[in-house]
């Protein structure tokens, strides 16, 4: 089947160009979701802004980091208290969002000495803390200030401080997918290099493209110990500035998130001769696959064979019993873009649960040519999906669950759909095998709650 | 004793208590029926603000982006505005007003909205010659005031473009401020009791929604067009908050010769009297006996309390300026302290504010009010500064500040997400105040139990 015109889309009929079917025998030759274009006004579109792909996705994760956005204080505000990345050092970067909070005399007169009595005040207030990140917005890009200027002042003054600065205004872009990317190469091309990491191992990696949402890095760190492999950065799940600095020194880039993060390990391979790895993260076929090509690149195969043994002994029987229960459950994942792809197979695979239904926030191209490559015949992909289209497809696929964020997933539940957050989880982590369990007990509570069954019963009727 | 009025002395910000205009706008625009605000700038400036909402209410409400890219940013964004209209007025068949709430980068850019609007109603006259859809501009540009301003243009612009003058209607209008669904159901409670027929602007009881046998979704504001249209008609308006609606009625009585009272939001025993006082003196209806016993509960249960419990305690409150104030004030009521008053923009009106005036002839200990305040205004004094408090009361954002300090905290306004159902429960009237109480009392019973801090006492209590 090609291209689907969905009823709710009849007033916007670009919108067909989005929606697709896939059917027996068609590849992404054939039909291929338009992607990483402009939203249609109007729309009720689920995306965000690159501001927020920069800032939340990416800068906001690290855990030394001074945060300091140049704006109106909504861009702070509204980027505090939206992620569920821990640090082991008492979630600093949890706790505090800094802006310089622009007002009008500030956008007439200019707003760099605002910033620079900020970026004092933030480093006189947090002592410890000598590293920052500053982010220009709408408002700042368009009054066209310089914060690099004042960064550098700043750093003069300061010599023990390190400040870098991401220019990239929420209206860039189409989605927080542009915001990924400014980041990306803007740290490759200031700060990478910088420092030099200690070496203490052979085996030396930088592991890209992981967030630390619950946990996953902390769950992952456990096999990377066991297999002697010293991960130099993590970009940027629980990692520090300084660590970040050093990505050059590692002989191969892990990469799970290739969406927000693949950008980085292209350039670390093209000026560092670093070769890129990409794998995923969740699922155990998958997981234990990725955890092979490892093994492989640094021959330390038996140690890698042994983590694998160990750990489907201690999680497989779990994830089988959740098999069992899930086996045919229908699934629906409507999240950023990568996640599509890396979990449509894995939940088929491990847990038995088809995936129905597909929409990316921000993906472009490659990740519906992964995608559709990867999912099922007859499920629904669509890119920057709308409220209407949700209902629409909902009633098509019929989905027992849907992964998707807080928004949308309070939405379904009046559909009698309960849904589990597939950006932040609801209990993770979800990554390695323990977290894959993780993630079929919670869809495995999700669907057996009483509530729904309950919720489409009428009291008035007579049983 | 004395109280102290100070600004901030930093210039930047280290945790706001309030967010931007724009939020404030979306805020009140989600109270409407058969509304869609549009929000005209950058993606992330509606998404985070739904996804606020979600955490606080637990709930998903519609509100549109224009989409806001780098070619508008150069060229101007109107016609992607009018494309907006244009694109919700085709698919929601039902919609009947579009605030048409601008940002910072709109603003900076110059967009006319105004302008546009009219542009696009010529349009839609044509598309939908049977339908009429009212599209109010809302000049939000986040560099100016906070989510306070907001929500008070927002609910400004919506009764400038929709009320009409008509037949009298015998009704109250009730602007209600920035309060919660369960603050609406007891305000509406009040009105019944005294038989009295209101506009509530906007009635968001609704926002609280269910989950129904037919799955039908009816997550938006009760106030209907016709309601805002019939403002203009009432026989006064009462504005339940100084800085949140009262534009509004002021409007009213400027061009409708609706007399307006602006007065404190009912939180707390003397504000809900001078409520109900006024709702009966504007309409003329009594105050029934029922409220009389219902104010008698909470004095009762309140009572309780106050000398034994939360005498001398001393409390940080932040948040909205009308609820902090007024939070402030029932704590006097009930002999806590509210030894720091944290309001969190730069309105210059804050330090002659009535109420403010009031506390600080009445209070009989020290009180420190910081305007234009920051959380770290709190953070600091807490843990650089030496202060100490027994209690913080303010919304969710300032979590680790209690957590941290060990400091019990009653989240209270806007967000609340990390207590279950806080949108649900009044703390308006006499029942608000009686609960609110309870809520205060239970933190601190709590926390003495955690703390083994004469957690004995409540052996025998």
């Amino acid at each position: 089947m090609p291209m689907v015109l969905l009823e709710c889309d009849k007033d916007i009929p670009e919108r067909e160009q989005h929606v697709y079917i896939k059917a027996t025998g068609e590849d992404t030759t054939m039909f291929l979701p338009a992607s990483n274009v402009p939203t249609i006004p109007g729309t009720l579109s689920e995306r965000g802004c690159s501001f927020c792909g920069a800032k939340l996705v990416i800068g906001g994760v690290l855990k030394d980091t001074i945060q300091l956005i140049h704006g109106p204080i909504g861009c702070a505000y509204d980027t505090w208290h939206t992620k569920r990345y821990p640090s082991d050092n008492d979630n600093f970067q949890l706790k505090y969002a800094w802006s310089s909070g622009m007002k009008e005399q500030h956008v007439i007169f200019g707003g760099e000495k605002q910033l620079k009595k900020s970026i004092q005040e933030a480093f006189d207030a947090m002592p410890e803390s000598k590293r920052m990140f500053i982010y220009t917005t709408c408002a700042t890009a368009l009054i066209g200030d310089d914060p690099r200027a004042v960064a550098r002042t700043v750093m003069e003054e300061r010599p023990d401080v390190d400040i870098f600065v991401v220019e990239c205004p929420g209206f860039a872009g189409v989605s927080q997918s542009k915001g990924h990317h400014v980041l990306n190469i803007a740290w490759m091309n200031e700060k990478v290099g910088t420092k030099e990491p200690e070496i203490v191992s052979p085996y030396t990696i930088n592991f890209i493209g992981d967030y630390n949402i619950q946990g996953d890095t902390y769950l992952l760190q456990e096999y990377w110990e066991k297999l002697g492999i010293q991960v130099i950065s993590h970009f940027t799940g629980n990692a520090t500035y300084d660590e970040l600095c050093g990505m050059h020194r590692a002989q191969l880039n892990v990469v799970n998130c290739a969406r927000s993060a693949g950008y980085i390990a292209n350039e670390l391979k093209k000026r560092y001769a670093i070769p890129r790895l990409d794998i995923d993260a969740w699922g155990f076929s998958y997981m234990a696959a990725g955890l092979r090509k490892i093994g492989a690149f640094f021959g330390i195969e038996d140690k890698v064979e042994e983590l694998i043994e160990e750990e489907y002994a201690k999680h497989k029987p779990a994830l089988d019993w959740y098999k069992e229960r899930l086996t045919g459950k229908k699934m629906a994942i409507w999240t950023g873009g990568p996640r599509l792809w890396h979990w449509t197979r894995a939940v088929e695979e491990d847990l038995g649960v088809e995936v129905v239904a597909m929409s990316s926030k921000f993906g472009h191209q490659e990740d519906f040519e992964k995608v559709i490559a990867r999912g099922r015949v007859g499920a629904v992909y669509i890119d920057d999906a709308n409220e209407k289209e949700f209902f629409e497809v909902v009633d098509m696929v019929k989905p027992d669950v849907i992964f998707t964020g807080p928004r949308v997933g309070e939405l379904v539940k009046k559909l009698h759909i309960p849904y589990i957050n597939g950006h932040a989880y609801h209990n993770g982590p979800y990554m390695g095998f323990a977290g894959f369990v993780n993630l079929a007990r919670d869809m495995y509570n999700a669907v057996k709650s009483p509530l729904w069954g309950l919720a489409g019963k009428d009291v008035r009727e007579v049983a | 004793m004395s109280c102290t009025i100070i600004n901030k002395e930093r210039t930047g910000v280290i945790n706001p208590i309030l967010n931007c205009q724009p939020c404030g706008a979306q805020y009140a625009g989600i109270g409407i029926k058969d509304c869609i605000p549009l929000v005209h700038g950058g993606q992330g400036c509606s998404m985070f603000v739904r996804l606020l909402f979600a955490q606080h209410f637990k709930e998903n409400f519609e509100i549109a982006s224009s989409s806001l890219h780098e070619e508008a940013a150069v060229f101007g964004g109107l016609k992607r505005v009018e494309e907006g209209i244009e694109v919700l007025a085709r698919r929601y068949p039902d919609l009947r007003v579009i605030p048409i709430i601008t940002c910072c980068s709109t603003e900076i850019i110059g967009d006319d909205i105004e302008g546009s609007a009219r542009k696009a109603a010529r349009r839609l006259k044509e598309l939908f010659p049977d339908r009429e859809i009212f599209l109010a501009p809302v000049h939000a540009p986040s560099f100016k005031g906070s989510h306070v301003t907001g929500y008070n243009e927002c609910i400004a612009s919506l009764v400038k473009t929709i009320a009409r003058k008509g037949e009298p209607n015998g009704k109250l209008n009730v602007f209600t401020g920035w309060v919660n669904p369960g603050d609406v159901s007891a305000l509406k409670g009040y009105l019944k009791e005294m038989d009295v027929q209101a506009l509530v602007i906007p009635d968001i009881e609704s926002l609280d929604s269910p989950i129904l046998p037919d799955k039908s979704i009816t997550t938006y504001g009760s106030t209907t067009v016709e309601d805002l249209a019939d403002t203009a008609n009432s026989v006064g308006s009462l504005c339940l908050s100084r800085y949140e609606g009262a534009t509004a009625a002021t409007f009213l009585e400027s061009k409708f010769k609706v007399p307006a009272v602006v007065t404190s939001t009912p939180i707390g025993i003397k504000n809900t009297d001078a409520m109900l006082q006024n709702i009966s003196r504007m309409t003329g209806k009594p105050i029934p006996e029922s409220l009389v016993r219902e104010r008698g509960l909470a004095i009762d249960s309140l009572a309780d309390l106050a000398h034994m419990f939360f005498a001398g305690k001393k409390v940080a409150i932040f948040g909205n300026p009308d609820l902090a104030i007024a939070l402030a004030q029932f704590c006097h009521e009930v002999e806590l302290e509210p030894a720091l008053l944290l309001l969190g923009d730069d309105n210059s009106r804050y330090a002659k504010d009535p109420r403010i005036v009031e506390l600080q002839e009445t209070l009989e200990c020290e009180m420190e009010v910081v305007c234009n305040a920051d959380l770290w205004d709190l953070e600091d004094r807490i843990r650089n500064k030496g202060m100490k408090y027994d209690l913080i009361m303010g919304h969710s954002k300032g979590r680790y500040i209690a957590i941290d300090a060990n400091v019990p905290m009653v989240r209270v306004g806007f967000p609340t997400f990390d207590r279950a159902g806080l949108y649900r429960h009044p703390i308006i009237g006499y029942k608000g105040a009686a609960m609110l109480g309870d809520q205060i009392a239970n933190t601190l019973f709590a926390h003495m139990e955690y703390t083994r801090d004469r957690e004995w006492i409540l052996n025998t209590w």
